[in-house]
């Protein structure tokens, strides 16, 4: 695997063999299941008591907040009103305990509608964390078109223009709390996303550089209409200086900052946006992904090796002799005759 | 192979085929006990002890090999150019140290300021042939710095693929 | 359930199937076959000089070939290309190929679970006597690859008498009992004793769900059924058996009521276009599971019924939790669901224990003993016991407690793992 979906296949499974079940199957069947997603996020799928027809599916984002002052509310309505004969939006207040939005499947009224219909609701709702990290991103790219029409025909280098973008708002999501976090900031003709991780340990961090030094370069070598990348350690880029919370709890020193410049090129409304919001919200865990893969195949290697030592160290041994040192008697040839003594 | 690594690993041979000269010998101390005299605290029988020698490629290359009468110790300092090949000398010669009783003679903890240690005795040479035992710490040297570098550039040519594939789709 | 933070993992991989899920569900999320394919290395050489023919994305970027691979029932269905090689990671309950099985994780926990092990913590499964090299490579693994946030090892046994708290037919919630584990390929008996396994008295037999699907195959051959494929027999053991008290007397009833014993079980297809089969089932139904009271109807190599073994097992176990393991005797895995399995299992039992009592009592000249309580416990979660055991005990509170986590395991290295405290 070398991309990492953003479907839910366990949302997915789950609500495909209840949309669909086997034929022999008789009635609903009741379910009370969590599911977990990267980045702190459970959904919990369970019937609504005796009516086994409800399902009730809600969701637990740790960034839930930042996302709510973003506007995320509005966008899942938006969302998922297509589907609205079957899929219910509980009002805030009817949100499950814990939880932080939650939705009413209704099985019985689904099974009317055709399969496509059907197949686009799991869907969807596999997509549903995507969904909701991409209301910030979806409010910073509008914010980006306003922008770009209002400065379309005027001197973007004069100083007052300068500032004033300089002082745009940066939009923030600690969607793994505190020390990992999601920086926005929109301006004319760019959107600028800048990620902060923690590397957990020493082989972490080194590896996360040499990855992240390659992030930097594949624009110059080979990818030339990707997003420009920029590297820092330790220190926030100046952009979002004034907005990253200083936190001495934790090591600024396992920290590092990412930042991803989009372009319009990858802006343009419709398919290219949704594509871009999707792609770049995994990066976290692709990133780490694949240092965890590498060590795991470094681990592979090292122990191919060991065999090989092994193998050159046991050359020294005497034939007749065995692992504790004592002579092996007795020994025989192929036709079981054995060597005079 | 660079100019200075043939004789640098010749005189590492012949120093540890000089060296691994052992024989059965029991404690002076503690009665019917016969240990590895380099390990333990020699101050009472200094004569046990030779002098050990220290041989150097260079700053980050070296090899230290102490002799003594029943038991030789060899460490190894292995090459570390950079932060990388930093851990990843860590990285292997832990894992290699974690499975240490099948090396036999492989000791669990490095001397310090070196990556790796082993550590020879003479129940080792007699069960051992010596000169395959000196073949195999040469072998080693070798086959570690190959691998240590072989794991870095796979390591950057991972970064660089994934880096690629990440960037493509946007697109 | 949120504000506790992220679930536990449970990973349970067995010899044959996988089951992976998350604690506090009751029942696995995912579940499927240990099997791994790879990239064979014949390709792999191919794809070198003519990369475009093998039309692998991944195999066509140089360096990648350790990230082409697939897990579980997909692993299954790449086999059948001409690109993968399919392995099984795990042979007899132990892990054989580290590699594989480090790469199988990597695929359970990001592709199938879609976790971040840096969040979670972890409760894996070993089998009874797994070797304590075998727990330090896993923490290798899962600490230094996946930086697992925790990690807590238990042996299967003891999660399956875990399980079996949910009966309530038990009182006390005790880890003394007898486990008889019956999965694809081998049935255990395992005696344990306060969380401890007794390893010297641990019993194999070589039958399980395997050689009941085969048997049941070789009925329908004999009587000439139109469809005899594996996966008809596999059904019709799903559906149809069960255990009986008396073969003779089972007979008899057939022979009496025939429309209400003989069943029929059709067999749909995939292709519509086909018709659909019927397929007769007769007398497998009981004597299918009777391969466990009487073996020799099936096999000619192993010839002791399942409630010898365990009598034998118990018998050899120390003699002061003998009267608990009795007591207690847990059933675990698929090939322990057919209906009146333990009512026969307790049955047999009981009589063998009796014979031994009243012997004792002649010879011992008419001192009465006190007695012996056997009693076999079979629950609904039996299918997934082990699985449904370490979902039960890595969502308490404690869990967290008892697991070790990445921070000790930095500081002390694998053998820490060596010993893991006991849930109580």
């Amino acid at each position: 695997m070398l991309q990492i979906e953003q479907t839910n296949l366990l949302i997915q499974t789950t609500l495909t063999d209840k949309i669909f079940p086997e034929k022999d199957a008789k009635g609903y069947k009741s379910i009370d299941r969590i599911i977990s997603d990267f980045d702190f996020t459970t959904y919990h799928i369970s019937t609504l008591g005796e009516e086994k027809h409800l399902l009730l599916i809600s969701i637990y984002l740790k960034c839930w907040d930042d996302l709510e002052s973003y506007g995320v509310v509005k966008y899942l309505q938006d969302k998922y009103v297509q589907f609205e004969e079957a899929l219910t939006i509980l009002p805030s207040g009817d949100v499950e305990n814990n939880y932080n939005y939650s939705f009413v499947l209704d099985l019985a009224k689904l099974e009317g509608q055709s399969d496509e219909y059907k197949q686009s609701v799991i869907d969807s709702l596999a997509l549903l964390k995507r969904n909701c990290m991409a209301a910030p991103l979806e409010k910073a790219f509008a914010r980006y078109d306003e922008l770009a029409q209002q400065y379309a025909n005027s001197n973007t280098y004069a100083e007052e223009i300068q500032a004033e973008l300089q002082s745009e708002k940066v939009l923030v999501i600690n969607y793994r709390g505190i020390d990992e976090s999601i920086y926005i900031k929109p301006s004319f003709d760019r959107v600028t996303v800048i990620f902060s991780t923690i590397f957990q340990d020493e082989t972490d961090k080194i590896f996360g550089k040499v990855f992240l030094q390659e992030f930097v370069d594949a624009r110059k070598r080979s990818v030339q209409t990707a997003p420009q990348v920029l590297y820092s350690h330790k220190e926030p880029p100046l952009d979002i200086a004034h907005v990253v919370k200083s936190n001495n709890n934790t090591d600024a020193d396992n920290k590092g900052y990412i930042t991803f410049v989009l372009f319009p090129r990858h802006l343009v409304r419709g398919d290219k946006r949704e594509n871009c919001i999707t792609h770049i919200q995994v990066f976290r865990n692709y990133f780490h992904y694949h240092i965890k893969c590498s060590k795991a195949y470094m681990h592979s290697r090292m122990r191919f090796r060991v065999k090989e030592f092994l193998k050159i160290l046991n050359r020294a041994k005497p034939e007749n002799i065995d692992n504790d040192g004592s002579r092996i008697e007795n020994r025989k040839t192929a036709s079981g005759r054995r060597f005079a003594q | 192979m660079s100019q200075s690594l043939k004789p640098y690993l010749t005189a590492v041979r012949s120093s540890l085929t000089a060296a691994i000269c052992l024989e059965d010998f029991s404690s002076q101390i503690v009665e019917r006990h016969n240990r590895p005299e380099i390990e333990v605290d020699n101050t009472h029988t200094p004569e046990l002890i030779l002098n050990p020698m220290i041989i150097a490629r260079n700053e980050n290359e070296k090899i230290l090999i102490e002799p003594s009468i029943n038991s030789v110790r060899v460490s190894i300092k292995i090459k570390q150019a950079d932060e990388i090949e930093q851990i990843l000398v860590h990285k292997f010669t832990r894992f290699l140290t974690s499975r240490a009783e099948n090396f036999f003679i492989l000791r669990r903890v490095p001397i310090k300021g070196y990556d790796i240690s082993f550590l020879i005795t003479n129940f080792h040479t007699e069960q051992m042939l010596k000169d395959k035992l000196v073949d195999f710490i040469i072998e080693f040297m070798e086959d570690v710095d190959k691998e240590i570098s072989e794991m870095k550039l796979f390591l950057n040519a991972r970064a660089r693929v994934i880096a690629e594939a990440y960037l493509t789709p946007f697109d | 359930m949120a504000s506790m933070g992220t679930p536990a993992v449970v990973m349970d991989n067995g010899t044959g199937l996988t089951k992976l899920g998350f604690a506090g569900n009751d029942s696995p999320s995912f579940v499927f076959p240990t099997a791994i394919s790879t990239l064979s290395a014949s390709s792999s050489k191919s794809s070198g000089n003519n990369a475009k023919s093998t039309g692998s994305f991944l195999s066509s970027k140089r360096g990648l070939e350790d990230l082409d691979f697939f897990i579980g029932n997909e692993a299954l269905a790449a086999a059948n290309g001409p690109n993968y090689n399919l392995s099984y990671p795990i042979r007899h309950g132990q892990i054989e190929n580290w590699d594989h099985m480090e790469r199988f994780w990597e695929s359970s926990i990001f592709k199938y679970l879609r976790c971040e092990p840096e969040d979670h913590y972890f409760l894996l499964t070993e089998p009874p006597l797994n070797p304590p090299e075998n727990r330090e490579s896993v923490a290798e693994i899962m600490f230094e690859s996946f930086n697992c946030a925790g990690l807590y090892i238990a042996v299967q046994a003891v999660l399956a008498l875990a399980a079996s708290w949910t009966s309530s037919k038990v009182s006390d919630r005790s880890l003394t009992g007898t486990v008889i584990d019956s999965g694809d390929g081998v049935t255990h008996v395992i005696p344990v004793a306060e969380g401890y396994v007794i390893g010297g008295a641990i019993k194999n037999i070589p039958l399980a769900g395997r050689d009941i699907t085969l048997f049941i195959q070789s009925f329908l051959r004999d009587r000439g059924e139109l469809d005899t494929s594996l996966q008809t027999a596999e059904k019709i053991k799903q559906q149809f058996c069960y255990v009986c008290p008396d073969i003779v007397k089972e007979f008899n009833k057939f022979d009496q009521y025939p429309q209400e014993k003989f069943a029929q079980y059709m067999v749909e297809y995939a292709d519509k276009n086909r018709s659909k089969t019927v397929v007769d089932v007769g007398y497998e139904r009981f004597l299918a599971p009777e391969i466990f009271f009487n073996p020799e109807i099936c096999s000619s190599d192993f010839l002791t019924p399942l409630p010898t073994v365990v009598d034998q097992v118990i018998q050899a176990s120390p003699i002061d939790v003998r009267k608990k393991l009795y007591k207690n005797i847990v059933l675990s895995g698929g090939s322990t669901m057919f209906k009146d399995f333990d009512r026969r299992l307790q049955r047999d039992l009981k009589t063998l224990v009796k014979e031994r009592i009243e012997l004792s009592e002649r010879l011992s000249g008419g001192v009465k003993s006190s007695g012996v309580d056997v009693q076999v416990i079979s629950h609904s979660r039996q299918r997934n016991a082990v699985w449904f055991g370490g979902s039960l005990l890595a969502q308490t509170s404690e869990f967290k407690s008892y697991s070790y986590t990445k921070q000790q395991y930095d500081e002390e290295g694998p053998n820490l793992v060596r010993n893991f405290s006991l849930f109580k």
